[in-house]
């Protein structure tokens, strides 16, 4: 996943799609392509997911525990399986958010210096 | 949790539909895409590349599963059991080898946990104290295992310092409805005996020191195991009255399962309060006096008191408490005797056996015997896994090369030695179960009906478990290691052909062909005792002669009327009523007295009927037998055994002679009439002791209440057998007749010695199987890897007889180096059974000799085969083959 820019679309970092599934999941229970949706449309289009690379990183997250499923049908009436939250899930999400917002709050404090006292 | 426990099949269930999730997911995406405006076309093509490869999405979907460790044991077994189906004979043979050495060792195990190691299944047996007596009589030191009743009652009644205290006797009761009356096995106890041991009653309640006199009512308490078989656990029989030995007696209660009795293997089904022999056997109410020393004790000391403190009380009211163990009658030297007497304590905690003394010896000899068949079937298997790791190097070679973790082929290879030890284990509990009850058949001919709860315990089956993986850890890390420890490079480069020369297998293969020499010759040393002892002179041909039991008081008429009943039989060929027969372990003896001299020593004594000697075949050497008119005859008379005739009066004729006996007290005067051969007593090692027969119908002694009759017969003794129990049932219906041949009391009488032989020699066929095995495995193994040098070999002009000699001479020297270590091995060992030895030497030469030979001779055989092969090899392909 290469930093490219299409439309003024951003790819994902390593890493960040994870929390950003685990951010979606809080609001409820979704199927895979709702998830890609909801980070799409959350982040104003600016987020591009590749769609097929969600796969992995919910097989990753059921692995760790952070998230299950259920199994139900789709809108389109397809076996598909609806992903949630553990209670596991939730706490990795807190501690994922606030790694988060220092690792950005640093990078943003590089970027654009505090004016000197 | 879940996840961890259930890794794969939870990970089966997340990546099941993977493939339709996708197809969904795509579906939608079109639709948003047709939505936005796009045509059908375009909007697939669009979600086809917004989704990216589907293939890749599925591998990194599988990706993102780590393996548990399940799933690589899982691999790694299924691996293991795919390399063991391709060499069958392998895992053929070292199953086999294992699952013997495992099954007789838990065998082995079972019987001695049950007869040596196992508490009683009683609360707390550990606090129990076994209490026997040393008698203050200076010459005699022995300890005695019983106490008397009175002492008994008068330790119970020492409550400060015990909670309880129990004597109980082993007894065999009559018992059952009229029509079905059977021989049961019992037990007489002591009123506290129950409470000593801490029991609760399965139902009803157990005996208490009010059911234990003279004036209580008849009370009796059966086991669980017999209230499920006589009574079909049936609640009302409590209370019910119940017929043992022709007397009405009230079942009050049933002891809890798992409880027959304080008598490790012999069974206690009902038992009755020690006052109660009054009232079922009236004519041993003499048990009840000081004069009979017949109970076993088990005493529970009160809570905080120690043994040191229990022994120290009872020495401090001994003088007191023996009053009660002395009788009028005692003369002045017995009575010191008594008041001298000191206690003695042993841990009680897994009851009484005499079984135990008889069969310990027999018994750890057997479990060492097993043990080195267990060692033989360990170097075995490991000289094959070693032989393979070999031959598998070039596969494991391989696969390091293709970077296989060195941990993990290490892994690998423990598998297969787990799989094999554990599956040689389940194995090895069927052998278990087979052997253990082909011991308890041996034991139940023996003298005494013995059954043990044989059903593996916890501990057994720890013993086997600690077994198999020992196992694996001896045979299974070496070739594990040894087959990584080189380098992939330096494997790979192994040629086909030159044999690595390790020093290991062979002296693995030493070692089983040594270790087996030493079972042989033990198995041999055994062989040989057994003959022995069957080829003494008995003194009386036990073939065709069938005992009855006619235990119990009876009148003269009856034995008179049973006599001449079953003489009449046709089939008969003489019979005859005596106290005791050769080798029934029950004796009567006494002092004589000589020309007026008191004899030191006790005589044997029988009292015999006219025709015992017929019989028994006893050949009358002089004088004549018991007639008839003796039994009428007011004169005193005796026969002698040819020891008593020697020892005193040597130099004289004995016939005629008088010496006095107090067969009827006071001593009367008997005249020898007659001389016969000697015949062995109770011990089949010990010589014939001077013995004295007196007829049967002269004399009254304690003795008689233990008749039995004998009866030789022409032919089958099944039918008549049947008839004379027929006859005799309607003299004696409130016992039933039990007929037995004296054959099988003859047989009874080497029970240990049948056991250890028949075992030992079991066990030194297996080893001696498994060690030819063992070195025409190492033999054809090396054959295969020297193949190359044998064609060169062959190339250069060696001869067939040049090849054959070639592989012959390297199993000989293995076998000759293991039959030497053998030897200096079992030696030094051998010594050790000396004392279960008879008529040999511990280093008996035509023993130790004929077992080498045995051993040569197998080795040679099993490299017969490989030497032959050998001479097949042809020059050109070997040398060509790499």
């Amino acid at each position: 996943m290469s930093t490219k820019s299409d439309q003024g679309q951003i790819a994902l970092l390593q890493g960040t799609l994870d929390l950003l599934i685990l951010r979606t999941l809080r609001l409820g229970p979704a199927h895979g392509h709702a998830i890609v949706k909801a980070i799409e449309s959350g982040s104003d289009d600016v987020l591009l997911v590749e769609q097929g690379s969600l796969y992995p990183a919910l097989h990753r997250l059921i692995e760790r525990g952070w998230i299950t499923f259920d199994e139900g049908t789709s809108e389109n009436n397809r076996r598909a399986k609806f992903y949630r939250l553990t209670a596991k899930g939730r706490k990795q999400l807190d501690i994922e958010t606030s790694r988060w917002e220092k690792l950005s709050g640093a990078i943003a404090r590089i970027l654009r210096p505090a004016p000197q006292e | 949790m879940r996840r961890k426990l259930f890794g794969g099949a939870w990970r089966r269930r997340a990546l099941h539909g993977l493939d339709e999730e996708i197809r969904a997911h795509l579906e939608q995406e079109v639709e948003v895409n047709i939505a936005r405006g796009m045509s059908v076309e375009e909007a697939r093509r669009q979600a086809r590349i917004a989704f990216g490869s589907i293939s890749l999405v599925h591998e990194d979907s599988r990706a993102a599963w780590r393996w548990s460790w399940q799933e690589h044991v899982r691999q790694d077994v299924r691996y293991a059991l795919r390399t063991l189906r391709k060499s069958p004979s392998f895992a053929a043979v070292a199953l086999l080898a294992l699952s013997l050495g495992i099954g007789a060792n838990t065998a082995i195990f079972t019987l001695i946990d049950a007869l040596l190691l196992r508490s009683l299944p009683v609360p707390s047996a550990g606090q129990l104290l076994q209490i026997s007596m040393t008698p203050g009589d200076a010459r005699e030191s022995q300890l005695s295992d019983s106490l008397s009743y009175p002492v008994v009652r008068a330790l119970a009644d020492q409550r400060d310092v015990f909670d309880g205290v129990g004597g109980f006797s082993t007894f065999t009761f009559d018992a059952g409805p009229p029509d079905n009356v059977r021989r049961t096995q019992g037990a007489f106890v002591t009123g506290a005996f129950f409470d000593a041991m801490g029991l609760v009653p399965a139902a009803g309640r157990l005996l208490t020191t009010d059911d234990d006199r003279i004036d209580a009512p008849l009370v009796a308490v059966i086991t669980d195991g017999y209230w499920e078989r006589a009574f079909a656990r049936d609640p009302r029989i409590i209370g019910q009255p119940y017929r043992v030995n022709g007397r009405a007696v009230s079942i009050v209660g049933v002891s809890p399962p798992g409880f027959t009795g304080a008598h490790v293997g012999w069974v206690a089904d009902i038992t009755l309060p020690v006052s109660s022999v009054v009232q079922v056997r009236p004519e041993l109410s003499s048990l009840l006096g000081p004069g009979n020393i017949w109970l076993r004790v088990l005493a529970r000391p009160r809570a905080g008191v120690s043994e040191d403190q229990v022994a120290a009380a009872l020495a401090l009211r001994w003088p007191e408490l023996s009053q009660a163990a002395i009788a009028p009658t005692f003369t002045a030297e017995r009575r010191t005797g008594i008041r001298n007497a000191r206690f003695a304590f042993r841990p009680g905690t897994t009851g009484w056996t005499n079984l135990r003394d008889l069969f310990r010896r027999p018994l750890y000899v057997l479990m060492t015997l097993v043990g080195l068949v267990m060692l033989i079937a360990c170097a075995n298997v490991a000289g094959l896994l070693l032989a393979r790791g070999a031959a598998r190097q070039k596969e494991i070679a391989v696969r390091l090369a293709l970077g296989a973790g060195r941990g993990r082929l290490v892994r690998q290879l423990f598998t297969e030695s787990l799989i094999l030890s554990l599956g040689s284990a389940v194995l090895g509990i069927c052998v278990a179960q087979f052997l253990s009850r082909y011991l308890v058949d041996v034991l139940a001919t023996g003298p005494l009906t013995v059954t043990f709860d044989l059903t593996a315990t916890s501990h057994v089956l720890a013993f086997t478990v600690a077994l198999s993986l020992a196992t694996t850890v001896l045979f299974g890390l070496v070739p594990a290691w040894k087959a990584t420890a080189r380098g992939p490079v330096d494997a790979l480069k192994t040629v086909r052909g030159i044999a690595p020369r390790g020093r290991l297998l062979p002296s693995v293969v030493t070692a089983q062909v040594a270790l087996c020499l030493v079972l042989l010759v033990g198995a041999g040393l055994f062989i040989q005792t057994l003959r022995n002892l069957q080829a003494r002179k008995t003194g009386f041909e036990h073939q065709g002669v069938l005992l009855i039991d006619v235990a119990g008081q009876r009148p003269r008429s009856f034995y008179r009327d049973a006599l001449d009943i079953v003489r009449r039989l046709p089939g008969v060929m003489s019979a005859s009523v005596s106290t005791n027969t050769p080798l029934s372990g029950a004796g009567w003896s006494e002092k004589v007295t000589i020309d007026g001299v008191t004899q030191e020593r006790e005589l044997s004594f029988l009292a015999v009927s006219a025709q015992y000697f017929q019989t028994l075949q006893t050949p009358i050497l002089r004088g004549r037998d018991f007639a008839e008119t003796d039994e009428w005859s007011l004169a005193r008379v005796a026969i002698v055994n040819e020891t008593f005739a020697r020892r005193y009066f040597p130099q004289t004729d004995p016939i005629g002679r008088h010496f006095s006996a107090s067969v009827a007290t006071p001593s009367v005067d008997l005249e020898i009439v007659g001389i016969v051969s000697d015949v062995i007593g109770n011990n089949l090692r010990a010589a014939p002791p001077a013995t004295v027969y007196v007829p049967y119908f002269q004399v009254q002694v304690m003795s008689q209440n233990f008749s039995s009759l004998q009866v030789r017969v022409d032919g089958p003794s099944e039918p008549l057998a049947n008839a004379i129990r027929r006859e005799l049932q309607l003299r004696m219906p409130e016992a039933p007749v039990e007929i037995r041949s004296l054959t099988a009391q003859v047989d009874s009488a080497s029970v240990p010695e049948r056991l250890v032989t028949s075992l030992s020699t079991g066990l030194g066929v297996v080893a001696l199987v498994l060690a030819a095995i063992g070195l025409y495995g190492l033999l054809t193994y090396s054959v295969a890897t020297r193949t190359r040098e044998i064609g060169i070999r062959v190339a250069l002009g060696a001869n067939r007889l040049g090849v054959i000699a070639l592989v012959l001479r390297q199993g000989a020297r293995l076998a000759l180096a293991g039959i030497a270590i053998g030897i200096v091995v079992a030696a030094a060992l051998s010594r050790f059974i000396a004392g279960m030895l008879f008529g040999l030497t511990p280093l008996d030469p035509a023993t130790f000799v004929g077992v080498s030979v045995l051993l040569a001779t197998i080795a040679l055989l099993a490299s017969g085969i490989p030497a032959r092969r050998a001479t097949r090899v042809d020059p050109l392909l070997s040398i060509r083959a790499e």
